[in-house]
């Protein structure tokens, strides 16, 4: 007998209370995968160490405390690093190198990828999808292969260790996802509006400016947030290409809080959502253009 | 004009910084090079290739990422679509949900595999903490030293931040089934089952594709939640994991090069088979 014909005439039917049940438990299973490790990170990085090493865990401490933030911010107590930085001379440094490096790509991919876009979605040129494709092979190509020839490369152009080299590497490993992404947004848009632009004596950058690129500003904010994402996430390369504070970003320094023999887990912890915060404040103010980028397929 | 001083730049850097070191990396696979001795740097032939395919090493870190890359595409295929099921549905509080999904694909994965680390902790991590307390083991036990749970710890957390992106692309799919398909489902007697298997399941089969090989590239290429949930230790060495510590640490940049080119051919069959399923649905 299926469930809803048990459903008393005016209550709602069973099978629709069930699912609702069955929904908001999803709901609460979801909220709990995606946030529980950082809550839990949160309140590590806010206990004292007697109560961070109990057993078992203290879910709830008894007397907040702020000291691992002041320890990582500004004084660095006791604590050093593989090379012997304090841990507050670690976090400082990898902060304003990858807030340098992460802006520094941004603001070149915002430039670039829609101009890019443009040439490729609207102008017709001799050897137009040749170029194209042979952009986007870097997609293809295994990032390996290409890191363990770029490194004595980047020794000889003496960008090892620079801010500079980390964000040229950046740029051209992002500009063929956001090349391909704007493309399409240009291709979506009507020509003939950019035609009657021209028509009322507009030149080609002209209608672009005036026109065009309103059309496809979603695209250029999503491929914007992403490349900041992308380039605060970075870590495989600036591990091996980075040796010094006067470049390793955040994502190099933290993982230097783990010594070889103990790790500070207060402060690892305080660290950690210090870190967390520009990508979540991102996702909070543009999860609209995220969801947008991220469907459209050609971004990862 | 605008044509030439764009793609100008954009090309020398593509060419510069992507096809020539792949290029050279080739070089360097044929060659004996140890950047500690670079004096002794020679033309070896196949050494490398032939060193690398006999290395038991390499075998057991292959085994390693064939066991990593089936439980995280089975895992995240699962967990994303019914992630996507439950945001296509209409609620109060969607639009907070889909943030919040979000969060774990956005932040630094080197940054949660620390976070990871300290949640599987076997001295007085949350998960023991959890288990222990209801009643699930009887003791604390170490997940991080033994290989299996090791490595199934490293495909959760790289499951963790994967999901978001198979989620979204998921729901990309499901959105764009008509509400009446499931209402003239539903009108003809079929009841949940069926209608996911008749109409849900076909709307999403072409994505279920494209996200099942990118699942895959990117779980083989797995490094920064692996480095940083147990580091270059023997119990998790995956390939990618390996030719970081034979080429960056040990500076044999010679049979690095041969692995990376070894490990890339299934990466490029893999990216060639995405690129073209991806270019099917949006056609350049």
């Amino acid at each position: 007998m299926p469930a809803s014909s048990l459903s008393i005439a005016g209550a709602p039917p069973v099978r629709r209370v069930l699912s609702r049940g069955l929904l908001w438990t999803l709901v609460a299973l979801m909220a709990a995968w995606s946030l529980g490790p950082i809550v839990w990170i949160f309140i590590s990085s806010i206990s004292v160490r007697a109560e961070l090493y109990s057993v078992p865990p203290h879910w709830i401490p008894h007397e907040p405390t702020l000291a691992p933030y002041r320890t990582v911010l500004f004084e660095g107590e006791g604590f050093r690093g593989a090379a012997g930085q304090a841990a507050a001379e670690l976090f400082r440094a990898g902060l304003l190198n990858s807030l340098i490096i992460s802006t520094s790509t941004t603001l070149l991919v915002m430039a670039l990828a829609p101009l890019l876009g443009y040439v490729f979605g609207r102008i017709e040129f001799p050897g137009r999808r040749a170029l194209f494709y042979f952009v986007l092979a870097l997609i293809a190509l295994p990032g390996w292969p290409i890191i363990i020839g770029l490194f004595p490369m980047m020794s000889s152009l003496r960008l090892l260790d620079t801010r500079l080299g980390l964000v040229i590497l950046l740029f051209t490993y992002r500009i063929p996802f956001e090349m391909w992404f704007m493309t399409g947004y240009f291709r979506a848009v009507p020509a003939e509006i950019e035609d009657a632009a021209r028509v009322d004596g507009c030149t080609r950058l002209q209608a672009l400016y005036r026109v065009t690129i309103h059309m496809v500003r979603p695209g250029i904010v999503a491929v914007s947030i992403i490349s900041f994402l992308h380039s605060w996430n970075f870590f495989l390369v600036p591990l091996i290409m980075a040796y010094t504070l006067r470049s390793k970003p955040l994502t190099v320094t933290i993982t230097e809080f783990v010594s070889q023999y103990y790790v500070h887990w207060d402060l690892m912890s305080a660290a950690t959502i210090l870190a967390i915060v520009p990508p979540v404040v991102m996702v909070i103010l543009f999860q609209r253009h995220i969801v947008r980028g991220l469907s459209a397929g050609a971004i990862r | 004009m605008l044509a030439g001083a764009v793609l100008v730049p954009t090309l020398a850097l593509v060419v510069l910084f992507g096809h020539i070191p792949a290029l050279s990396s080739l070089r360097l696979a044929f060659s004996r090079y140890n950047i500690k001795q670079p004096a002794r740097r020679g033309f070896v032939g196949l050494d490398n290739f032939v060193h690398v395919l006999t290395d038991d090493a390499f075998h057991a870190a292959l085994g390693r990422v064939a066991y990593f890359m089936a439980a995280a595409i089975v895992a995240v295929l699962a967990i994303g679509l019914v992630f996507a099921l439950v945001l296509n549905r209409d609620f109060r509080g969607r639009a907070l949900l889909r943030t919040v999904i979000i969060i774990p694909w956005a932040i630094p994965p080197v940054v949660s595999g620390h976070a990871w680390r300290w949640i599987f902790n076997g001295e007085y991590g949350a998960l023991n903490g959890l288990l222990w307390q209801a009643g699930i083991i009887g003791e604390y036990r170490f997940w991080l030293a033994e290989p299996l749970t090791a490595l199934s710890a490293a495909v959760l957390v790289f499951v963790w931040r994967f999901v978001p992106f198979v989620a979204v692309l998921f729901l990309g799919a499901l959105q764009t089934i008509p509400g009446e398909l499931y209402e003239s489902a539903a009108v003809d007697g079929a009841g949940p089952v069926r209608r996911f298997r008749h109409v849900t399941v076909p709307a999403v089969t072409a994505i279920a594709a494209i996200a099942l090989v990118l699942t895959g590239i990117t779980a083989f290429n797995v490094f920064d939640e692996i480095y940083a949930l147990t580091g270059p230790q023997e119990i998790t060495r995956t390939p990618m994991i390996y030719n970081y510590e034979t080429t960056f640490v040990r500076g044999r940049f010679g049979r690095g090069a041969a692995m990376a080119y070894l490990s890339g051919l299934v990466l490029f069959a893999l990216s060639i088979v995405y690129m073209r399923l991806a270019l099917r649905e949006r056609d350049v």
